[in-house]
């Protein structure tokens, strides 16, 4: 494997890869989150995106989902322009993600959490839902059946009728890892999922990513401050700062690039 | 029993009534869209059903065929489904305030407009819509299968991959959008079951209250819904319904007690006449201490259980 000039994301190479993301820009106003960021994610990869705080990582995961529209570049996923496309489409396509600051649905309970991302992947109408069809009712109860499979798979299958918000932290990121597997993405994206999680926690959470990746098939994109996870879990590491992809490689590669130390410990010069 | 139901037949049919009109506020406010348009649509369907009874099926005498009010009620259905979806679309890319304040607009060009078209009657209305029954009690027979019907309706929806799906848009938008729910098509999915449900109870009260006019169905109108299912509880079917009911029967629960005297005059004066006001200040109380309503889910869950281990 080796350390990929940022601008290789183009070109054949790019069509192997699950996620191309090709020079995007992203400019609030006068400020630039994100700038001619080019890499692509190859299949099955854990690909991590590190950098300090305000680098622009979390803008990047909202211009992949859609949450926000980039100002310039593409946004290609396995073959597919999904540039500008809205939220919900790009979830139909096979994107989960979680969010930095935890975004359930705080009053409904843990399985109501799941089952509401089996939305994509479940057909049944107004119709057919209030006159409980036969197909439906099916649905309903496969529905409710993989919702609790996926709790029991993030070690929550004891608590499904609490409410989520009366979750512990590391149990809401939890709790949010199981409602975007029920989408069941091909792509997971996961914003910072070992925030506010204890030493234990976090290694079952490697646990956790390694367990899904490999049983369903998936690839993933985690942003991570935790140093020793993203070393642990991570096939190849961006780092970006102030928007700018300024390293691109396998963990320990990156974690010798002067460029990274600088933009982490600052300029001494 | 039939003295009590004789004497209050115009209320408890209003209450009925009420009720529904209350569901209709409360389906798009399940995907968390505060919608006044349901006075509109009420309006609508009432101006359907007595254009219908007394110019397009003038009946000479005797009762007016309920088959032809049920008829009104599926036109009047239908037609506030396909104004629904004209105003929803472009009315749903507002949020919060500002779809509260397009709506209150629509129920307003609504009534400009049947004030001055010939066909609705112009200021003064349609009089003498015609009864399909011999003593308004017996407007049950519609108006409480009706009730029972769009409870049905609610009570499954709220179960269902629909119902999910607005109860996520209510809770998080961004969430739900990011989970697959489309926040557009369910918004203009409920805004229009929405404006079903008001469009069927107007095309009913046109015949129940045998005049219809630019009056029915205003801001005040909604007003009044919003603090049935805000009051009633906006977390669960049953609260617009129990909001519904009670309050409409409040104000002849007031009236009475303003009549049994010993009470000053500005008092009694104000129990009678003052029922806007009062909805507004228990509006304004329960917005800061029952946020949900009275009646919310955890409330029917504890006296569920309650009812469990009575028996």
């Amino acid at each position: 494997m080796s350390v990929a000039p940022a601008r290789a994301a183009t070109g054949p190479a790019a069509a192997a890869g699950v996620l191309g993301v090709e020079a995007l820009t992203c400019r609030f106003g006068g400020v630039v989150a994100v700038s001619e960021v080019s890499f692509s994610v190859a299949r099955g990869e854990v690909f991590g995106l590190i950098g300090p705080n305000g680098a622009g990582k979390t803008t990047l995961f909202n211009l992949v989902t859609g949450l926000t529209t980039p100002t310039a570049g593409r946004l290609r996923y396995q073959d597919r322009d999904i540039t500008g496309l809205p939220p919900h489409r790009i979830a139909a396509l096979g994107i989960a993600r979680t969010f930095q600051n935890v975004r359930l649905f705080g009053e409904l309970s843990a399985l109501h959490n799941v089952m509401i991302a089996r939305h994509v992947r479940t057909r049944s109408g107004l119709v057919s839902g209030v006159l409980g069809l036969p197909f439906a009712r099916a649905e309903e109860r496969v529905t409710r059946q993989r919702a609790m499979d996926l709790l029991a798979l993030v070690g929550l299958a004891d608590r499904p009728g609490e409410q989520a918000r009366n979750f512990s932290y590391g149990d809401q990121r939890r709790l949010e890892i199981a409602r975007a597997l029920a989408l069941e993405p091909q792509l997971l994206l996961l914003d910072e999922p070992a925030a506010g999680m204890n030493t234990g926690e976090k290694r079952g959470l490697s646990d956790l990513i390694r367990g899904v990746r490999a049983r369903l098939d998936l690839t993933i994109l985690l942003i991570e401050h935790h140093v020793p996870l993203v070393m642990d879990l991570c096939d190849r590491i961006a780092v970006l700062n102030f928007g700018q992809l300024i390293a691109l490689g396998p963990p320990a590669a990156v974690q010798k690039n002067p460029a990274v130390i600088e933009a982490y410990l600052g300029d001494e010069a | 029993m039939p003295a009590f139901l004789a004497a209050y037949d115009f209320l408890l049919v209003s209450m009925v009534l009420a009720a529904v009109l209350a569901l209709s506020l409360y389906v798009p406010l399940m995907a968390g869209q505060l919608s006044l348009a349901s006075p509109g649509f009420y309006a609508l369907g009432g101006y359907i059903a007595a254009i219908t009874s007394t110019k397009i099926f003038p009946t000479a005498g005797g009762l007016y065929p309920v088959s032809l009010v049920l008829l009104e009620m599926v036109v009047a259905a239908l037609a506030s489904a396909v104004l629904g979806l004209l105003v929803g679309v472009p009315a749903l890319r507002l949020r919060g305030i500002f779809l509260a304040l397009a709506t209150i607009a629509f129920v307003e060009i609504l009534r400009v407009v049947s004030l001055n078209l010939d066909v609705t009657g112009g200021a003064i209305g349609i009089f003498g819509v015609p009864q399909p029954f011999a003593s308004q009690i017996q407007y049950m027979w519609l108006g409480l299968p009706l009730l029972g019907l769009c409870m049905l309706f609610v009570a499954r929806l709220e179960q269902s991959r629909t119902g999910r799906a607005l109860i996520a848009l209510r809770e998080d938008e961004l969430a739900a959008d990011a989970m697959g729910v489309d926040p557009t098509r369910y918004k203009v999915l409920a805004f229009t079951v929405s404006a079903m449900i008001a469009g069927v109870v107007g095309a009913l009260s046109a015949h129940f209250i045998n005049t219809w006019n630019s009056r029915q169905g205003t801001f005040d109108t909604g007003v009044s819904l919003m603090a049935f299912v805000l009051i009633g509880g906006s977390r669960t079917f049953v609260g617009p319904v129990v909001g519904g009911l009670v309050l409409t029967a409040l104000p002849e629960a007031l009236r009475g007690i303003a009549d049994v005297g010993g009470l000053p005059a500005w008092l009694a004066q104000f129990l009678r006449d003052g029922r806007l006001i009062i909805f507004g200040v228990m509006i304004a109380l329960g917005t800061v201490f029952f946020p949900h309503g009275l009646i919310t889910p955890t409330v029917l869950q504890r006296l569920g259980r309650r009812r469990g281990s009575a028996v």
